[in-house]
């Protein structure tokens, strides 16, 4: 049993774990040249989490990534050679049902030097199914690669949701995160990004939407260790009903890191005194020569903005939903698929309409 | 009387507690134009901003009548939707919505019709046309990064586009350089040309030669102590208010 003081989650056990029985590679004709995909589980086990043993505790902790580890029943070996760049974005996509109410997806990417690809994970659910997701990605973005991984999570209100997420940066690598996170009861999520080597980059784009009794718990953490390293944290969300949200972001410039930069920035907006919102931004410094700063700020939405949308027209709920789906826009437009955006622009007006 | 649109009687209205409107009576038909004109702080944006609702601006006495209507009570979406439209002095900044996603569903609130895509597009660009506003400007984000002449140009497009019964126009031509006057000017005579009626709040004239307006009115510490044609608004180009203001010192 799991017990998750942050989100007043207690007595937590994981449930029964059924096979995830649904296509969930989406591939439009051919699969391009220098690209190796298969399913997980149709590949070597050159996936073990080999860092599950030692003392650091990463991602949603050991449980949870122990569990991903013996029972996972979907996910992807993604392995991209030197020099390839796919043009179309690789998307996986799970579509929880009845019949498929579990995924538990482990996920391994690997970008050769000078690659460059789109991975996109669609988590979603199709019916008022109890669904299940606890997943695992590990990334590694080799010298000069460039890498964006956009998560989307938009399960429905019984389901609960689980994922880790992981990076390792080597040399002028690139590994650029978009997060967007809009359903689920209860939602951990956590992103660690490894800048290992010299000016390495990622920059970590979020949004999420608290509503209904949601629990939030998204953690991301940008660790420097390579010298000229550079992160960005930006996170954009908004909470309302009785919807809470613990937001831990960290920037950890480790002994090397010389002339690293980083900066996070959390932004959101409360909607009603019933949500709780906690930020906890840290910023920790083994070395003397870098460069960190973070900004938090939570309030309300802005009254002059308010009066003038309604100037012209809009109800006051309308002109707030603009004011929300404003803050979204630019990372919504960063999704390269247009009826994957539509979808999100829908879920998001669905939401902020159903208060 | 049927021809009467807006009609303010006694109206005092507070700000944090402070009467700043202190007994405002104002009368305007259809399609007329009106000036108020006074100096800081006598209470012209109150009145604007009163007007269009804004919840800060708290209505202790008196009434506002619209179109046959009290309205003292309805938000400014309410106010929109009856033909009330506000050109503010500060038009606010919203990033992440387009000025032409955030006019269509203007245009469909107030009027009640969903819009057309495609048909909506058309309508912009002529109106933005007239107003030497370059295409792009549909696509950028409302006011963001905008200069404050382009700021203001973007009120009145909005303006011609909901096509109020009364445009309430709040320090407009304030900012502007001359080009950008004519322009404005021009954008609002057209409004004025379909019998709209237009209420300018300003502290100089630059627009009056462009409006030739009916009546203007001099707004002193909370009430309208003076009105007339023409002839006022040379006076005060000339004198100032001080003049004025000693007149009226003594009520």
């Amino acid at each position: 049993m799991i017990t998750w003081k942050r989100i007043k989650l207690e007595n937590f056990t994981f449930p029964k774990i059924y096979d995830y029985k649904k296509e969930f590679i989406r591939l439009d004709g051919e699969v391009p040249v220098g690209l190796r995909l298969d399913k997980i589980y149709d590949t070597i086990d050159r996936t073990k989490i080999n860092w599950l043993n030692s003392n650091e505790i990463y991602g949603l902790g050991k449980e949870f990534l122990s569990f991903v580890n013996e029972f996972y029943n979907s996910g992807i070996s993604l392995y991209l050679n030197s020099n390839i760049k796919l043009n179309n974005p690789i998307v996986v996509e799970f579509n929880m049902d009845k019949e498929n109410p579990t995924v538990i997806d482990k996920n391994i990417i690997i970008a050769e030097p000078n690659s460059e690809a789109t991975i996109l994970f669609h988590y979603c659910t199709d019916e008022e199914v109890e669904a299940f997701h606890n997943g695992f990605t590990e990334i590694h973005a080799k010298e000069n690669s460039s890498l964006t991984i956009i998560k989307i999570q938009r399960m429905n209100d019984l389901s609960q949701n689980f994922d880790t997420n992981i990076a390792y940066v080597k040399g002028e690598g690139k590994v650029n995160w978009i997060t967007v996170e809009l359903g689920s009861q209860i939602s951990g999520s956590n992103y660690t990004t490894f800048l290992d080597e010299v000016a390495s980059e990622s920059k970590l784009s979020s949004i999420y939407l608290g509503d209904g009794n949601r629990k939030m718990d998204l953690s991301y953490s940008m660790i420097h260790k390579g010298p000229r390293s550079i992160s960005n944290i930006e996170s954009r969300g908004a909470l309302m009903d009785n919807s809470r949200k613990v937001f831990r972001g960290n920037l950890d410039f480790r002994r090397g890191s010389r002339l690293a930069k980083g900066s996070e920035e959390e932004y959101v907006l409360l909607l009603d005194p019933s949500v709780k919102s906690d930020s906890i931004p840290a910023l920790l410094c083994e070395e003397d020569d870098v460069q960190g700063e973070h900004a938090a700020s939570a309030g309300q939405i802005n009254e002059s903005q308010l009066f003038y949308l309604m100037s012209r027209g809009l109800r006051e709920r309308e002109a707030k939903k603009l004011i929300i789906e404003g803050a979204f826009r630019p990372v919504i437009d960063r999704i390269p698929i247009k009826e994957l955006k539509e979808i999100i622009d829908l879920e998001v007006e669905r939401r902020l309409i159903n208060e | 009387m049927e021809n009467k649109l807006l009609s303010i009687k006694n109206l005092k209205v507070n700000v944090e507690e402070n009467e700043i409107l202190k007994g405002l009576n104002l009368e305007i038909s259809k399609g007329e134009v009106h000036i108020i004109m006074g100096p800081n702080g006598s209470g012209k944006s109150t009145l604007a901003y009163t007007l269009m609702g804004h919840p800060k601006y708290e209505i202790v006495d008196g009434t506002i009548e619209f179109d046959g209507e009290l309205i003292n009570d309805l938000k400014a979406d309410e106010r929109a939707k009856r033909g009330i439209f506000l050109s503010f002095q500060y038009p606010e900044e919203i990033p992440g919505v387009t000025v032409e996603d955030f006019l269509r569903t203007a245009k469909a609130s107030t009027t009640g019709k969903i819009q057309g895509i495609m048909a909506f597009k058309k309508l912009l660009k002529e109106k933005m046309e007239l107003l030497e506003m370059k295409e792009e400007y549909a696509s950028r984000y409302l006011n963001l990064g905008f200069s404050g002449g382009e700021k203001k140009k973007n009120e009145i497009l909005q303006m011609s586009i909901l096509e109020p019964k009364l445009a309430i126009l709040d320090e407009t031509d304030s900012g502007l350089d001359v080009d950008a006057i004519r322009i404005v000017a021009e954008g609002v005579k057209r409004i004025k040309d379909e019998s709209k009626s237009i209420l300018v709040i300003t502290h100089y004239n630059k627009l009056l030669d462009f409006l030739e307006p009916d009546y203007i009115h001099i707004l002193l510490n909370g009430k309208i102590v003076k009105t007339g044609g023409m002839e006022l608004a040379k006076e005060i180009d000339e004198e100032g208010y001080e003049n004025i203001k000693l007149r009226f010192a003594k009520v």
